[in-house]
């Protein structure tokens, strides 16, 4: 299936998205966001569904959440940092 | 013991709470946005839960507008000094704690202008006298939800809606009602809300917050370590990150969780049953005791669970030691961080001796306690 990177400035904001989805049902994983993608310095994704992002943004707008960006995930584990993600 | 210093910090906790934080130190919890593994996320979900927890008692619309601190003192300071600026005029009752007045007087020789309106003495503060105090340049009204010298509440609703029609930042010092006294920022229109996370939210000491509304913009006490933005020079402007620097009281925070889903779970409105009918109690059990004087407002009117009194002219301390060394009685004797509250009152010469009942406070304590006080006034008749 599918999956796509959900870039966000702070964890606490990553918390509060990954808490809604799960009373939505929906699963998501928390992960520190790859150096490729993450221009600020430190900064904290959501791995999920592509079927999972129409809600996702629709929390983040609720909460006033900026998402740094979205991403398909390739799950690739080469080391290679290139191969990791394509930019929408 | 019979534990009647709740004002101070809350005791017993909820079955749970040190089971909770003890957990989070020894399963581990780790620091949360700063790693990637499961300890730090797991820590991360649990703090946000905590924020919403807390956002659903205070009916807080956004959790991620509430900032832990180490305490109210230190989000009474967040709050009042990320606020104002040289020029500002700043309006406060005299019935304030320290953690309150201290930071203003401090900013006035940083240019703040500052009002007391003064309280009657027993801790009624007319809503006029604070309307005629608003000025062109005023830009807080900080006051306290509930003294704790002597349990008087504030009119915090209506402060809000005149802090709110004027376009001013209203602050609220719930020290000594957050769990304890229902709290609604919205109906009640406060910008900020300051409290502890160990006195009515039954949590553990070191725990606390400050909610700041989207109306309000706050500068920073403290800056670097949010785990965020780690390459850029300045501090998130988004929140909680602006406000929380370094790593937070993860414990703390996590018994902190416990606590307040436990507040959800039994409403505080059966909080404000249990301790409203104790405090009654003590009241008229205390002003039936010849040589007694009871402080604060009159007993049918609404208080906190907060008593202050005096025995003729015994020394507090000496009243507190007894209480202790006859049935180990807890309660507080003294000045309670508050001078301006005992000038109001009159006892900035004695201090009082304070006692407060929690939520496992029984009436069987009460009556040991006003039994010791009895047998201390028939020794010492005047």
């Amino acid at each position: 299936m599918a999956q796509k990177l959900a870039v966000f400035a702070s964890l606490n904001q990553v918390a509060l998205v990954k808490r809604a989805l799960h009373r939505e049902g929906v699963q998501v994983e928390m992960l520190r966001t790859p150096r490729c993608l993450s221009h600020t310095g430190c900064s904290f994704a959501l791995r999920c569904s592509t079927e999972a992002i129409a809600l996702l943004e629709e929390i983040c707008s609720k909460w006033k959440i900026e998402v740094g960006g979205i991403f398909a995930d390739t799950q690739d584990s080469s080391p290679k940092l290139d191969n990791v993600l394509l930019d929408e | 013991m019979i534990y009647l210093d709740n004002a101070a910090t809350s005791w017993p906790k909820p079955p749970g709470v040190a089971q909770a934080t003890s957990k989070a130190l020894t399963s581990g919890l780790g620091n949360p946005g700063r790693t990637t593994h499961h300890l730090a996320m797991d820590a991360a979900l649990m703090v946000q839960e905590c924020r919403e927890n807390l956002a659903q008692l205070f009916a807080i619309a956004n959790p991620l507008r509430i900032c832990f601190t180490s305490n109210a003192t230190e989000a009474l300071n967040l709050a009042i000094k990320g606020v104002l600026s040289p020029g500002d005029h700043a309006i406060c009752s005299s019935m304030e704690h320290n953690s309150v007045w201290r930071p203003l007087v401090a900013l006035q020789e940083r240019g703040i202008e500052l009002t007391i309106v003064e309280a009657s003495t027993s801790g009624v503060v007319d809503l006029s006298r604070i309307e005629q105090s608003i000025k062109g340049n005023t830009k807080l009204i900080a006051v306290l939800h509930a003294s704790n010298v002597n349990g008087a509440i504030l009119p915090a609703a209506e402060i809000g809606r005149l802090a709110r029609e004027r376009g001013i930042a209203f602050l609220v010092d719930a020290a000594q009602t957050a769990g304890s006294i229902p709290i609604d920022v919205k109906a009640m229109n406060i910008d900020l809300l300051a409290f502890p996370g160990h006195k009515g939210l039954l949590g553990p000491q070191g725990t606390g917050g400050l909610y700041v509304s989207e109306e309000v913009s706050l500068r920073p006490l403290k800056e670097g370590g949010t785990g965020s933005d780690s390459m850029s020079a300045s501090q998130p402007s988004y929140y909680p990150d602006k406000l929380e620097s370094g790593t937070l009281n993860v414990p703390g925070i996590a018994g902190l969780n416990h606590s307040v889903r436990f507040l959800l779970q039994k409403g505080v409105a059966q909080v404000v049953r249990r301790e409203t009918k104790l405090t009654q109690r003590l009241l008229t059990g205390l002003m039936e005791i010849d040589g007694v004087t009871v402080y604060g407002p009159s007993a049918e009117l609404p208080r906190a669970a907060v008593v202050s009194f005096n025995l003729r002219n015994l020394d507090p301390v000496f009243v507190a030691n007894e209480l202790e060394r006859r049935a180990d009685i807890a309660c507080r004797p003294g000045w309670h961080c508050a001078a301006l509250a005992h000038q109001t009152q009159g006892t900035q010469d004695t201090g009082t001796v304070r006692l407060s009942p929690g939520p496992f406070t029984k009436m069987t304590e009460i009556e040991i306690a006003l039994g010791v006080i009895a047998e201390l006034a028939a020794e010492h008749q005047a």
